[in-house]
């Protein structure tokens, strides 16, 4: 029986590692192989397109596959777009199942995204030993580029400022206008939101600022107990969400109970349908797209080819993105003289430059890191009709 | 004492509408031992008819009935729809499982809410719907009601507590003094011989998912109130509206009651006095005590077989 056993584990162990050298040998054949140009691209994006932020997936799919659909044909490429669904409420799973979907498909060059902190985390790994780039348009989360160790890798990039800025400069526009004394920080226990919480913090304890910090599980729906928890005299609670909805939520809650306290969500609540509590603040790392002379064409192009919908901050930087994208593949392609390999398209992404850049000025790259250079964060407060005032 | 007081608010909020999703699980479990995991997809399909009838009934910026009025045809659409969809699931994903192996009722029950929540979502997009019940009358449900001490127990607040335990009075009324609610007491103690007494055991049953699912349509607009429903929120309410039948004695109807005040308690005074940070592991950990020590739950009867 014994020996039975043992043979039995022999071979479970012998098969588990021939699977996973196969799996890793098929991943280095795939990624080594050269592309013909002529042939149809699949560019995915990777962004929740369900749950509770779906409402980011759809904003920044309308945006991406509006710039296939504009600049592949005249850059000669031919691409298909395809969605990849990451539900912020499943974690890091569907993400890691996503990444291993992309690099076994040899038709997927780059892939744009992920949209979210956690999953970039998650599949970062995945893509960089396949040598796909992986540009995020809204992924801020500081250590996925920065400091060490990195939770991304050198295949990473994003071309939105990180919570570098924006945790700087959220606390700093709360010392410096807002002048407050007491301010209380709410994580959902994510990596987006516990990195541009601890942002946020350091530079309101190091300006002295009393801070109390809560932390709620990321499936909460009523956050009575948490308004509960603010003090009266806090000026501000810092709520960053990605589920735009819950901040107006906790925003109507603090009123309910009385408390002083105004909501200053971060990007992740940047949704002017679903987060409208007047008063309250909202930190983006785009501006309103629609104030640039130079966006007017993109703009009105973008808005015919979806009626009715409004321009958001989430999209325009995955237009952006997707723009990256396929430049970098078009400067491989006439490197490689009509082919080209996942490396080479990575090794190029860094050597495009976009002089008139959707969101203002021209794209560069910094050079110390994968992220783009000079770019800042924008703070609005919310009015009374619901709109989006730019204060900062 | 005022966070005391406003916690046991919280609490109580919280508690009442997980006591409403708790006794469609009691019910269903009670008449047919299944473990209906639909049931928090019912909830989630409950809210946005709310949704829908505020709507069409002009929204929260200009309702075209007062206030009440608008509040209560929600509730009863809600309680209609859901009954019907309970009815519908009923007949098509378990009456031809009724007597397979345990096992195959309860893969079909998840694979209902899987359906269920896809298909609101092909339907109505993965968007949050939002009530926005804050622009109601100047904020008045959010601004009424009234004071003890520093603590505001605002209208909406009151009618959420208030409704769901009519509701739950009523079911008890329904089940304990009526000739149906006897019917369902026979089948829940032995279908079979409650059959050969002449009780029509299919239609007890459909009453069942009426009632059950009819709870969880009104448990969904009380708390869609006051905050956002998604397509994706089944899952989460549902597993804890579980939770509570499991505390309070799935197949008890005052069980269900008393777990879901229990869970409400528990959860609010958990975030309110030990952490933010674990509450659910705190609520989970009492499902596993409960589990360990009294499976049976608070008011749940131990099943006793003959061996």
């Amino acid at each position: 029986m014994k020996k039975a056993i043992g043979f039995a584990l022999a071979v479970l162990a012998t098969s588990v590692v021939a699977a996973s050298a196969q799996g890793s040998n098929r991943i280095t054949a795939v990624s080594a192989a050269s592309f013909n140009c002529k042939s149809t691209i699949t560019l995915p994006l990777v962004t929740p397109v369900t749950g509770g932020a779906g409402f980011l997936g759809a904003e920044q799919g309308s945006w991406a596959s509006y710039a296939v659909k504009s600049l592949a044909k005249p850059l000669g490429l031919k691409v298909k777009f395809v969605l990849g669904d990451t539900p912020v409420e499943q974690g890091p799973a569907p993400a890691q199942a996503l990444a291993q979907k992309y690099v076994a498909d040899k038709s997927v060059l780059v892939v744009l995204g992920p949209s979210t902190s956690g999953a970039v985390a998650a599949s970062s790994a995945t893509y960089f030993q396949a040598h796909i780039a992986h540009i995020s348009p809204s992924a801020t989360r500081t250590s996925l580029t920065q400091g060490t160790p990195k939770d991304g890798t050198p295949a990473f990039f994003r071309d939105v400022p990180g919570d570098y800025i924006q945790g700087p400069s959220d606390a700093n526009y709360m010392i410096n206008t807002l002048k407050v004394k007491k301010v209380v920080l709410l994580d959902f226990q994510e990596p987006y939101s516990t990195g541009l919480s601890d942002a946020v913090e350091g530079v309101l304890k190091k300006a002295g600022v009393t801070t109390i910090r809560l932390s709620a599980p990321n499936t909460t729906t009523d956050y009575s107990a948490y308004v509960t928890k603010v003090p009266s005299d806090a000026d501000i609670v810092f709520f960053p969400t990605q589920k735009p909805g819950d901040a107006q939520t906790f925003a109507q809650q603090l009123i309910e109970q009385g408390k002083k306290a105004k909501v200053f969500g971060g990007d992740g609540s940047n949704d002017p349908s679903a987060f409208k509590q007047a008063g309250s603040y909202v930190s983006n790392f785009a501006p309103d797209i629609t104030g640039i002379k130079a966006d007017a064409a993109l703009v009105a192009g973008w808005k015919k080819a979806n009626p009715g919908k409004a321009v958001g901050s989430f999209g325009p930087p995955s237009y952006g993105a997707a723009q990256i994208a396929l430049n970098a593949i078009s400067l491989a392609c006439k490197a490689g003289h009509g082919t080209t390999t996942r490396q080479a398209v990575l090794g190029t992404i860094k050597k495009v430059k976009i002089k008139n850049w959707i969101l203002g000025g021209s794209l560069r790259w910094s050079t110390k890191s994968n992220d783009p250079l000079n770019a800042k964060f924008y703070i609005f407060q919310i009015q009374a009709d619901g709109s989006y005032k730019l204060v900062g | 004492v005022d966070t005391f007081l406003q916690l046991t608010v919280d609490a109580l909020t919280l508690g009442s509408v997980y006591a409403l999703i708790a006794l469609g699980y009691t019910l269903v479990y009670g008449v047919l031992k299944l473990l209906n995991f639909a049931h928090g997809d019912v909830f989630m399909v409950g809210s946005f008819i709310g949704y829908g009838v505020l709507q069409l009934l002009g929204g929260t910026s200009k309702p075209v009935v007062p206030v009440w009025l608008l509040l209560v045809v929600m509730v009863l659409a809600a309680m209609v729809g859901c009954a019907a969809l309970g009815v519908v699931i009923e007949r098509f994903a378990y009456r031809p499982l009724r007597d397979a192996p345990r096992i195959a009722p309860l893969i079909s029950a998840l694979g209902v809410s899987f359906f269920l929540a896809n298909s609101m979502q092909l339907l109505f997009g993965a968007t949050p719907r939002n009530y926005n019940i804050f622009d109601l009358a100047n904020a008045s449900l959010y601004t009424k009601g009234f004071d003890i001490g520093n603590v505001h127990v605002a209208l909406l607040r009151i009618i959420t507590v208030v409704s769901a335990f009519v509701l739950m009075i009523l079911l008890w009324l329904l089940v304990n003094r009526t000739r149906t609610g006897k019917a369902m007491r026979a089948t829940s103690y032995d279908r079979e011989a409650a059959a050969m007494m002449g009780i029509d055991i299919d239609k007890v049953i459909v009453f069942t998912f009426v009632l059950g699912s009819g709870l969880a349509g009104a448990g969904g607009v009380l708390q869609s109130l006051r905050v956002p429903t998604t397509v994706a929120i089944g899952f989460i309410v549902g597993l804890k509206g579980f939770t509570a039948a499991v505390i309070g004695g799935i197949g008890s109807i005052p069980g269900a009651m008393a777990g879901g005040l229990i869970l409400g308690f528990a959860e609010s005074f958990s975030q309110g006095y030990i952490s933010t940070k674990w509450s659910d592991l705190i609520v989970f950990t009492i499902l596993i005590a409960f589990m360990i020590f009294r499976p049976q739950g608070l008011l749940g009867r131990a099943d006793i077989r003959k061996v």
